[in-house]
């Protein structure tokens, strides 16, 4: 048992109740999985590379979702809202500032505040309302698709902000020729720049790292005393309440942390693609999102993003096949809804735990 | 004059909406209010109504009858979609809401392969009257009758008939229904199969006005479902009529005055803002009050 006392001392806030995977195996294998990832630009091909940045992306998009419909139980059918919004929003910001400073730094930060402020406006409102859990997932889903109304009609050239314009269905786009192109990420600390261009392996490791990052202080929160009033809110709102919590301020600062991670990844996909555009808020991305992570298993962080990354291969994969994607997916949802409930990562996670004690048990057995 | 015309054109409009919220929402409120299901492949189980219509007409049926047609295919439609799915998601919100999503991207994916992005329209029957230099179409006119048809239609079933009371009677208790040797499974196919067929035939009056494609569906399942959430599901009946008057109003005023964009928003914000006053719908309220009235007069009343 000194080996998990070990574990315990430096991995002590990472493991918990909340997270699946909490051994010396779990550990290893988690940090064989990064290696992998990581050493793949070394070997694969760039468009692979690319390919794999932008899965990586989606795996932000999953984590926020699995925060608050997993741990806490608020379902928002409209996510990839926040992801849009950061990604205009880090457009906007470094199209107008780029010029003056030279790099992105305020606009990667605009990308995830902005939406945060977004959704404490629409969440301060939905949940001190105390909204039905079914109608805030509805009504995320219209503002979504509301916001997309309105981008799409931006086409007229009185829609610009500074240099930025919105440009209806042609995406985002600088409003005159003496204006810079949406840039790809990049940091000035100092006297030093860095440039991480999306189509190049530098921006890939940093994507990586920052997942890593991310799901790391994720699941430092969720099995931090927080962590258990998130959950009680998702079990038992009524007698969370009772117990003193208020519970409608802990779905609006969960929300709102999901919202920035959502946010985060918009940064991301706009900087990778130098690219956005109205279809961000339509329904395919919105569901795609609802698929990755009931399918991977929402109440798990690590589940939602191999969900993700999984599902959006696949969704490459049969892009090549024609228009079967959707429908494939669509059934796959559907499918694993009714023989997995919980996801298929959480369900064969479970297998795994339970072989693993047994096999514990025979070895002291011996 | 223009007075007249410009009332006679908001009396217009507002019928029209009526009737557009009511044909959307009639069939899903059933099923709200029965199973506790949100069906989000409403919108495409009116898709399909619009498609069997479509086809059946361009195959030379009379539109009337392409419309029941359209009714028939949906309901069946939705007897099977109950039968293998939805049925192991009775009461839970939350799930229901993911899974009937998933079946409403299969189902539109599906017909956009089979039948590609768009199929030839039908022509809009009974052309336009004139009022005053403007001119309204009949044939919304009959939108708003066959809506109001429709829910005399179901309040009567579900009034007058055996299945009525039966259905009633399993939305009230379950348990307590099937002890009294009322069939709940066979009731929960049947009210389920009536609801799809319900919006097998608002798809179909719609695709003799509208653009029939894949996507039909996405225009009518958020609007149907904001209706239905605030006319809630203490009584079907006067749920949907006050909630859809209500909506109605403020969506007509909006458009008139700002645009039909904004007066989508004002409709949210007004669904909104009437959740905020009777979290459970108007008809919740409305049962309230007149259960306390009733009380009051029966104190009041001489012993």
């Amino acid at each position: 048992m000194r080996q998990h006392s070990v574990l315990d001392r430096y991995l002590g806030p990472l493991n918990g109740p909340h997270t699946m995977g909490r051994g010396v195996a779990f550990w290893v294998g988690f940090v064989v999985v990064v290696a992998v990832l990581a050493s793949f630009p070394e070997y694969m091909r760039r468009y692979d590379i690319i390919n794999l940045s932008n899965f990586l992306i989606s795996g932000f998009l999953a984590l926020s979702l699995s925060l608050i419909w997993g741990y806490c139980g608020v379902l928002s059918l409209g996510q990839a809202a926040f992801h849009g919004i950061g990604g205009y929003a880090y457009g906007i910001v470094a199209l107008n500032l780029f010029n003056a400073h030279g790099n992105t730094d305020i606009a990667f930060f605009a990308g995830i505040v902005v939406p945060v402020v977004f959704a404490a406006i629409i969440g301060g409102v939905m949940f001190f309302a105390r909204l039905r859990g079914v109608y805030i997932a509805i009504l995320m889903l219209v503002v979504s698709l509301l916001i997309g109304t309105f981008m799409r009609q931006t086409a007229d050239p009185s829609y610009t902000i500074g240099a930025a314009y919105l440009g209806g269905m042609n995406g985002l786009r600088p409003a005159s020729v003496d204006d810079p192109l949406l840039p790809s990420l990049i940091f000035g600390l100092g006297e030093t720049v860095i440039e991480l261009d999306g189509r190049r392996p530098a921006f890939f490791y940093f994507v990586l790292g920052l997942l890593v990052a991310v799901y790391l202080g994720l699941r430092c929160l969720v099995n931090s005393s927080y962590g258990y009033w998130l959950v009680g809110c998702r079990e038992d709102p009524n007698r969370t309440e009772t117990f003193g919590y208020d519970v409608r301020l802990i779905q609006l600062g969960v929300f709102c942390i999901a919202a920035a991670i959502a946010g985060l990844s918009g940064v991301l996909y706009t900087a990778w693609g130098t690219y956005i555009h109205p279809d961000g808020f339509g329904v395919a991305p919105n569901i795609l999102v609802v698929i990755w992570v009931a399918v991977g298993g929402r109440k798990d962080l690590g589940a939602a993003i191999a969900g993700a990354i999984v599902l959006e291969w696949v969704s490459l994969r049969l892009a090549a096949e024609g228009e079967i994607a959707f429908l494939v997916l669509g059934a796959i949802l559907v499918g694993v809804m009714l023989i997995a409930p919980n996801g298929l990562g959480i369900t064969i996670g479970d297998y795994i735990r339970r072989g693993h004690d047994r096999a514990i048990a025979w070895v002291r057995a011996r | 004059m223009d007075v007249a015309a410009d009332v006679f054109s908001y009396a217009y409009q507002y019928f029209d909406n009526i009737g557009f919220l009511i044909l959307s929402a009639s069939g899903l409120i059933i099923i709200f209010g029965m199973m506790g299901v949100i069906n989000m492949a409403h919108g495409e189980l009116m898709m399909i109504g619009a498609y069997i219509t479509a086809f059946s007409y361009h195959a030379g049926v009379p539109a009337p009858l392409a419309i029941i047609f359209a009714g028939i295919g949906a309901g069946l439609a939705g007897m099977v979609l109950e039968r293998l799915v939805i049925r192991h998601f009775y009461k839970q919100l939350l799930s229901s809401l993911v899974v009937t999503w998933g079946l409403s991207l299969m189902i539109s994916q599906g017909f956009l392969l089979i039948f590609g992005p768009t199929i030839l329209n039908v022509p809009t029957p009974f052309g336009n009257f004139p009022v005053a230099e403007q001119t309204f179409g009949i044939y919304r006119l009959v939108l708003f009758g066959g809506a109001l048809a429709i829910v005399a239609g179901v309040w009567a079933v579900f009034t007058f008939t055996k299945f009525g009371t039966h259905a009633r009677a399993t939305m009230e208790d379950p348990d307590m229904a099937d002890a009294l040797g009322v069939n709940t499974r066979n009731i929960y196919v049947l009210t389920f199969g009536i609801g799809a067929a319900m919006g097998g035939v608002a798809g179909g009056m719609f695709a003799l006005t509208a653009t029939i494609s894949p996507f039909f569906g996405i225009n009518y399942t958020p609007l149907a479902f904001i209706t239905v959430v605030v006319g809630g599901g203490a009584n079907v009946i006067t749920g949907l009529l006050s909630s859809v008057m209500a909506l109605a109003s403020v969506q007509t005023a909006v458009n008139n005055l700002v645009n039909v964009y904004v007066g989508y928003i004002a409709m949210m914000g007004a669904a909104f803002f009437i959740l905020l006053l009777l979290p459970r719908g108007i008809s919740e309220y409305l049962e309230r009050r007149k259960i306390r009235t009733e009380r009051k007069v029966s104190r009041s009343a001489p012993a």
